[in-house]
């Protein structure tokens, strides 16, 4: 928003959604907030709609929704892992970005301009055990941004994901050691906040990125390499 | 405010081609730019260019694969502006008919020794040469070229192998580094239109394979290059960033 952006923020948690589209307008920006079930494609059409009706066009979409490691989230080998479990992460995960990305797409194909940014994660690149769900849908979510780049790039829509590493987005919810604990492996030895992410993000959003696409760039202060 | 603003950065190679494209860049992004070229007049001449344009900028002749000439070019750019916040390792050898296209037996072992000592051993001494200063403001961006080539595995046996060499060179020493708060990163092009002189079938040979179907121009890669000498890039660090048009997936 800062960037000067008018920002659809999409939620399932429609307070949530409403709060944060608020905080964008009252600091002189344009946003609407639409609630939104990334896994359910009747809603995920209707959050296309909202937009268009809104704005009148999409520029770009950021797949950020997700189960994440912290939620709810069922710590297990594989051979002990819930199935329903696996379902429901892989449901929000990967199924959702196909969804939104679905959605999304005729209008950037008709507009020949479109920047999609999927937010993987560094544990695909760690193998991080104990959470295979997690860890598939988003080296899944990383298979998904190859080959839309390859579908899409003809209409000049670039995807690119963003892998980060444990990041102190609920500090509410989790105690700072939590966060701490992954610090002594960071070249740059602090917690990752979610600002930390912003810059990469606007870089893939606007036309600085315009020649890259397909590609999945770390940030988590120098632990995963890619 | 621009991205760059006030931020002194040393673009090796940047007399010409990618080099040039990245210096201008970052001089219209506010920054101070010194051209470090083995080609004095063409260093002079893009200096030149951004002085016209209201940028700040000093030329300085500089081999990179001297230590000598490499430690000259740090102590003529703190001599100049006190400080040095970017070093983007540019400068290579590449050029056809230069350099031997064909099966290894037939690549003679004195251009083998010349390719690693100006492609690897360049960045390496660049980044010995200005670390110092670096660690003592407790800050700094290395941005490397290396090619999309190394993850293609395609033609010109020496050079991938350099450039190999300088995305593994990145990974070590942005672990490194990153007490001081320097960051290493690599931006990895595809083959890139930057010599004009050039038979235009030669990018055009590369078109097909990209996802977004069309020649790679220098000024392409000039937003990654800004993104990673920039505060936006300050906690990614010992990656290499893949601009090729979406040939290679990385």
């Amino acid at each position: 928003m800062a960037e000067g952006a008018k920002v659809v923020v999409a939620d399932i948690n429609g307070e949530g959604a409403s709060v944060a589209a608020a905080e964008v307008e009252a600091g002189g920006g344009e946003a609407l907030a639409v609630t939104v079930d990334v896994s359910d494609p009747g809603q995920t059409e209707a959050m296309v709609k909202a937009t268009i009706d809104r704005f009148g066009r999409i520029d770009g979409l950021v797949n950020n929704a997700a189960i994440a490691i912290r939620v709810k989230h069922v710590n297990a080998p594989v051979e002990e892992l819930p199935i329903e479990e696996w379902d429901r992460v892989i449901a929000v995960n990967l199924r959702g970005p196909f969804l939104c990305c679905r959605a999304v797409l005729p209008h950037m194909k008709n507009r020949g301009y479109g920047k999609i940014i999927n937010i993987a994660s560094g544990t695909f690149f760690k193998g991080t055990p104990f959470i295979s769900n997690y860890v598939a849908s988003k080296g899944g979510v990383i298979g998904l941004t190859r080959t839309l780049a390859r579908e899409a790039g003809k209409s000049g829509i670039t995807v690119n994901c963003i892998a980060p590493g444990l990041t102190a987005s609920e500090t509410e919810e989790m105690p700072a050691s939590h966060y701490e604990t992954r610090v002594p492996d960071r070249a740059i030895k602090r917690v990752e906040v979610p600002e930390d992410l912003v810059g990469a993000a606007i870089f893939f959003m606007s036309k600085d990125s315009d020649f890259m696409t397909g590609q999945s760039i770390i940030i988590d202060g120098g632990v995963a390499i890619n | 405010m621009s991205r760059l603003d006030g931020r002194v950065i040393i673009v090796t190679g940047g007399g010409q081609g990618i080099g040039r494209a990245f210096a201008l860049g970052f001089a219209k992004e506010g920054a101070k730019v010194a051209i470090a070229d083995i080609n004095g007049p063409a260093a002079e001449s893009v200096a030149a260019e951004i002085g016209e344009a209201g940028g700040e900028a000093l030329a300085v002749v500089t081999d990179v694969s001297s230590e000598e000439s490499t430690k000259e070019m740090a102590a003529a750019v703190i001599e100049r502006w006190g400080r040095i916040d970017g070093l983007m390792n540019n400068a290579a050898f590449f050029q056809r008919p230069q350099i031997t296209n064909g099966p290894i037996e037939e690549i003679p072992v004195d251009e083998w020794d010349r390719v690693m000592a100006v492609n690897l051993k360049g960045p390496f001494l660049c980044c010995r040469a200005v670390i110092g200063q670096m660690k003592e403001q407790k800050y700094g961006k290395i941005v490397n070229i290396s090619s999309g080539t190394v993850f293609s595995g395609r033609s010109i046996l020496h050079y991938v192998a350099s450039k190999g060499g300088v995305t593994a060179f990145t990974r070590v020493l942005a672990k490194q580094s990153g007490d001081w708060n320097i960051t290493v990163n690599s931006i990895a092009p595809g083959l890139t239109a930057s010599d004009p002189d050039k038979d235009e079938a030669i990018y055009e040979g590369r078109v097909a394979a990209r996802s977004i179907p069309r020649v790679e121009e220098p000024e392409d890669l000039v937003g990654a290059g800004i993104f990673l000498m920039s505060s936006e890039s300050d906690f990614m660090t010992g990656q290499t960033m893949v601009v090729d048009g979406g040939a290679v997936m990385h």
